[in-house]
């Protein structure tokens, strides 16, 4: 048993990884990995996209309304008998009974739902509208974006670390982090939003974050694997769970303020956050120990 | 004991931060240059701007209608007919719609009508005999900056105050008009989308007898000396519009409401919209192509009219239905018409936040950064459960997101949600590098001397560098993109973490520094 010297924050119990072989702690992030590309490919099969594209890319509006009603049903009922076409989605926002309703692309132009909304005394506290074309072209820049960000990230990483399997493991662990979120966000019916693919390009310099760490502590100081390892966990670990909790802490109250973009991008960091502990002290950490005791002396 | 000279990076922060606090609530900063935008400047107590999302009000960004001809050959040809041959190619195209310009080595040909393709235009342009090099979708640069100053000034002439337009570009070359005002979004749009040709003809019995026609344009958009603000009419007088005509077309004029019969002895009265088939003649005041008023004449112009004393102080009145059609006949002839329209249906997008909701975003969204601060602080206590690591962790991640302020008020950074989510990002990732710094150099047992601090403080910095490059490598494309508000959030991210790496968080080490060697 190394490093007993080192506890883990808040009271983690201890990992003992020389009980576990390599293969073994690579096995359930490289599987969780292949569910979760199987969710995508799935949905890609299915949907002829990757993940649902929100209002942001297929073009529609967005309206936010205050309803004068009893209750939440009442509401609902008033809402869709104010417009002459049916909305896509009515969400409620609990911190100041409005509702944020959501029409398809095509289904009426903003400017008539905007009047149908107040012909039926309904407020309208803001609108948006995103037509089609325009849409689909910022689909392709936010995916072209999210992609340049993360080949831009692995070079860096590359360079900083000027060795393959070190390398290969961050990159590795940080696909996993972006991939893993989007597999959630389809399972949860979450759709790709600005605020989403934000949340996305934030995973990249999140969580490398940690993954940098580990590899520095573990190739760039002298000492055992075992304790450089503990030592790294211990400031790693309390860098995540602080951004973990502030992240769902956001996304809890920006989702009761109604505040979309704050709530989206706090979701998904939750997710890539949470996935990124699994990344970081598992597969990459196999990875590394692999590098460390066999690969190095091949 | 505590010197400048060990201490400087700790200097420097308090020096940075009381530079962003006064740049922040300093009166004398306030109202600092730069298109003022629809956030107004400095409600409240700082100098911050907001933007719409937090101030309330419409932001509308769409392409203009139109395809381009580039490289035409129509040699020494006057201007006007050869935008009449294109014209003409064309069913229910006017001359107003096509622009003709001539320069040194490319001319070009512009048609700015909705649903006209690029192979209409080639056709139209193979059938008139003129050479071209290409046609494309889009206007030209001249166009889009004459329409931008037509929009400006409409939005001025309509009251709207801090309404501002602009032309930008995306990273494809894609061109989109982007206007901003603090009005609500239909009213924004019926502002921009009418496209404000105002022209008068005159309508009057046909000569040979049977029935009417109308004599198209006796006066266009350019023919007006001086155009006054809307006023009320007297009495039963609707509301109207003073115009005076310039000097080389008042003869025309006088010369056809004289021929057409509109100032007949005893003057005309118009009944074109009850009966139009037996009406005297009638002045048509025209908007876009739509009858807005139809007017007869008074004894008194007509006669003047007839006698050509009228000449002598060439004005008349446009009457209106309403007040406010004769405000919108004023700004239509004030700002001049558009060359080219907005497709905000097809490409456009708008969005409009009430003052209301913009209010509580502001106050939501302040509880909510918060609220995350503060779950950050509990970890942080939680896991290190001394005051003097923790706290100053806190104040030096809090004094990032004070040295972005101060920086977002010099430049006049317009704050919206985008940037506050920044702002969340610097705190996190601000944390997560002090708490790489503190972890660092309280490894195994305390810090007994500077020089094994300094050793350990490097160590920690290498980390730190390679994660602010990679954030800021990660940040950039959405810096350089036009996604949507996503710009500000990227700047803010990148800049927060390069305030972090090269001010706030080596300050850091410094105070943990003398906080805990020194309390030895």
């Amino acid at each position: 048993m190394a490093g007993t010297s080192e506890n883990l924050p808040f009271d983690l119990p201890e990992v003992d990884y020389t009980r576990y072989s390599n293969r073994q702690l690579a096995a359930v992030p490289l599987a969780v990995l292949a569910l979760a590309l199987l969710v995508i490919a799935a949905t890609f099969a299915l949907t002829g996209a990757p993940v649902d594209p929100g209002l942001d890319f297929t073009g529609g509006t967005e309206l936010r309304v205050a309803v004068d009603a009893p209750n939440e049903d009442a509401a609902r009922e008033q809402i869709r008998g104010a417009f002459a076409v049916e909305p896509e989605s009515i969400q409620s926002v609990p911190s100041d009974a409005t509702y944020i309703v959501t029409f398809q692309e095509g289904a009426a132009s903003t400017s008539a739902l905007d009047q149908q909304a107040r012909d039926a005394g309904l407020e309208v506290r803001s609108s948006d509208s995103v037509s089609a074309s325009f849409g689909g072209e910022t689909q392709g820049l936010a995916l072209a974006g999210v992609a340049v960000a993360f080949v831009g990230m692995s070079l860096l990483v590359f360079a900083m670390f000027r060795t393959f399997v070190p390398s290969i493991a961050v990159v590795v662990s940080a696909f996993s982090d972006i991939v893993i979120p989007v597999a959630l966000m389809n399972l949860l019916g979450i759709e790709l939003s600005l605020g989403t693919v934000a949340a996305l390009l934030m995973i990249i310099g999140y969580s490398v974050d940690s993954d940098i760490l580990l590899n520095s502590h573990i190739l760039r100081r002298s000492g055992d694997f075992y304790e450089s390892t503990y030592r790294a966990m211990r400031t790693g670990v309390t860098m995540t769970l602080t951004s973990l909790a502030a992240m769902a802490v956001m996304a809890v109250t920006a989702t009761l303020f109604g505040i979309e973009l704050l709530a989206s991008i706090g979701i998904i960091l939750v997710f890539g956050l949470a996935a990124d502990l699994m990344n970081t002290y598992m597969l990459n950490l196999s990875l590394l120990r692999w590098y460390k005791f066999e690969g190095v002396n091949r | 004991m505590v010197s400048v000279r060990d201490n400087w990076r700790v200097f420097l922060l308090v020096l940075v931060l009381l530079g962003s606090t006064f740049a922040l609530f300093s009166p004398t900063m306030s109202g600092s240059d730069g298109p003022s935008g629809p956030g107004q400047a400095s409600d409240g107590p700082t100098n911050l701007r907001f933007g719409l999302e937090l101030s309330g009000g419409t932001r509308i960004r769409a392409p203009l209608v139109g395809v381009t001809a580039e490289g035409v050959q129509f040699g020494d040809e006057n201007i006007t007919a050869v935008e009449r041959n294109v014209a003409d190619q064309f069913d229910g195209i006017t001359v107003t719609d096509v622009t003709a310009r001539r320069s040194a080595n490319a001319s070009t040909v512009e048609v700015t009508a909705e649903n006209v393709t690029t192979d209409d235009l080639a056709s139209a342009l193979d059938a008139t005999g003129y050479q071209y090099e290409s046609v494309r979708e889009g206007v030209t640069e001249p166009t889009r900056q004459q329409t931008v100053e037509v929009l400006q000034a409409k939005v001025n002439e309509a009251g709207l105050s801090g309404g501002t337009v602009q032309s930008v570009s995306t990273a494809q070359g894609q061109y989109f008009i982007l206007i901003e005002a603090p009005e609500e979004r239909q009213a924004v749009i019926d502002l921009v989308n009418s496209r404000g040709t105002v022209r008068v003809d005159i309508y009057h019995p046909a000569e040979n007898g049977s029935g009417y026609t109308t004599r198209e344009a006796v006066l266009e958009q350019g023919d007006f000396q001086s155009i006054s603000t809307a006023q009320q009419g007297e009495g039963n007088q609707p509301p109207f519009v003073r115009v005076s005509i310039k000097e080389n077309v008042a003869p025309q004029f006088q010369r056809a409401v004289v021929e057409t019969g509109v100032a007949q002895p005893g003057g005309t009265s118009c009944s074109y919209r009850e009966n139009p088939d037996t009406t005297d003649p009638c002045l048509l005041t025209k908007v876009d192509g739509e009858v807005v008023y139809a007017a007869g004449m008074e004894a008194s112009l007509a006669q003047s009219m007839r006698s050509g004393q009228w000449l002598n102080d060439p004005t008349f009145i446009l009457p209106a239905d309403n007040y406010s059609a004769a405000q919108q006949l004023a700004i239509d002839l004030r700002a001049g018409a558009l060359p080219a329209q907005l497709d905000l249906e097809e490409e456009g997008t708008s969005s409009y936040v009430s003052p209301s909701q913009g209010a509580s975003f502001k106050v939501d969204s302040l509880i909510t950064g918060v609220i995350a601060v503060l779950a950050v602080s509990v970890v942080v206590f939680l896991r290190y459960g001394r005051v003097e690591v923790a706290v100053p962790m806190i104040l030096t991640a809090l004094s990032e997101v004070v040295v972005l302020l101060g920086f977002a008020s010099v430049i006049g950074y317009p704050i919206d949600l985008a940037v506050i989510a920044g702002f969340v990002a610097v705190i996190g990732t601000g944390v997560d590098d002090l708490i790489i710094i503190a972890d660092e150099v309280m490894s195994e047992g305390d810090v007994s001397s500077r020089r094994v601090f300094q050793s350990r403080f490097r160590k920690a910095f290498w980390v730190i560098g390679a994660a602010a490059a990679t954030t800021i490598i990660a940040m950039s494309p959405l810096a350089v993109l036009s996604l949507g508000d996503l710009r500000g959030f990227a700047i803010f991210t990148i800049l927060g973490v390069i305030v972090g790496v090269l001010l706030t968080r080596p300050a850091y080490g410094d105070i943990l520094r003398g906080l805990l060697t020194e309390s030895r």
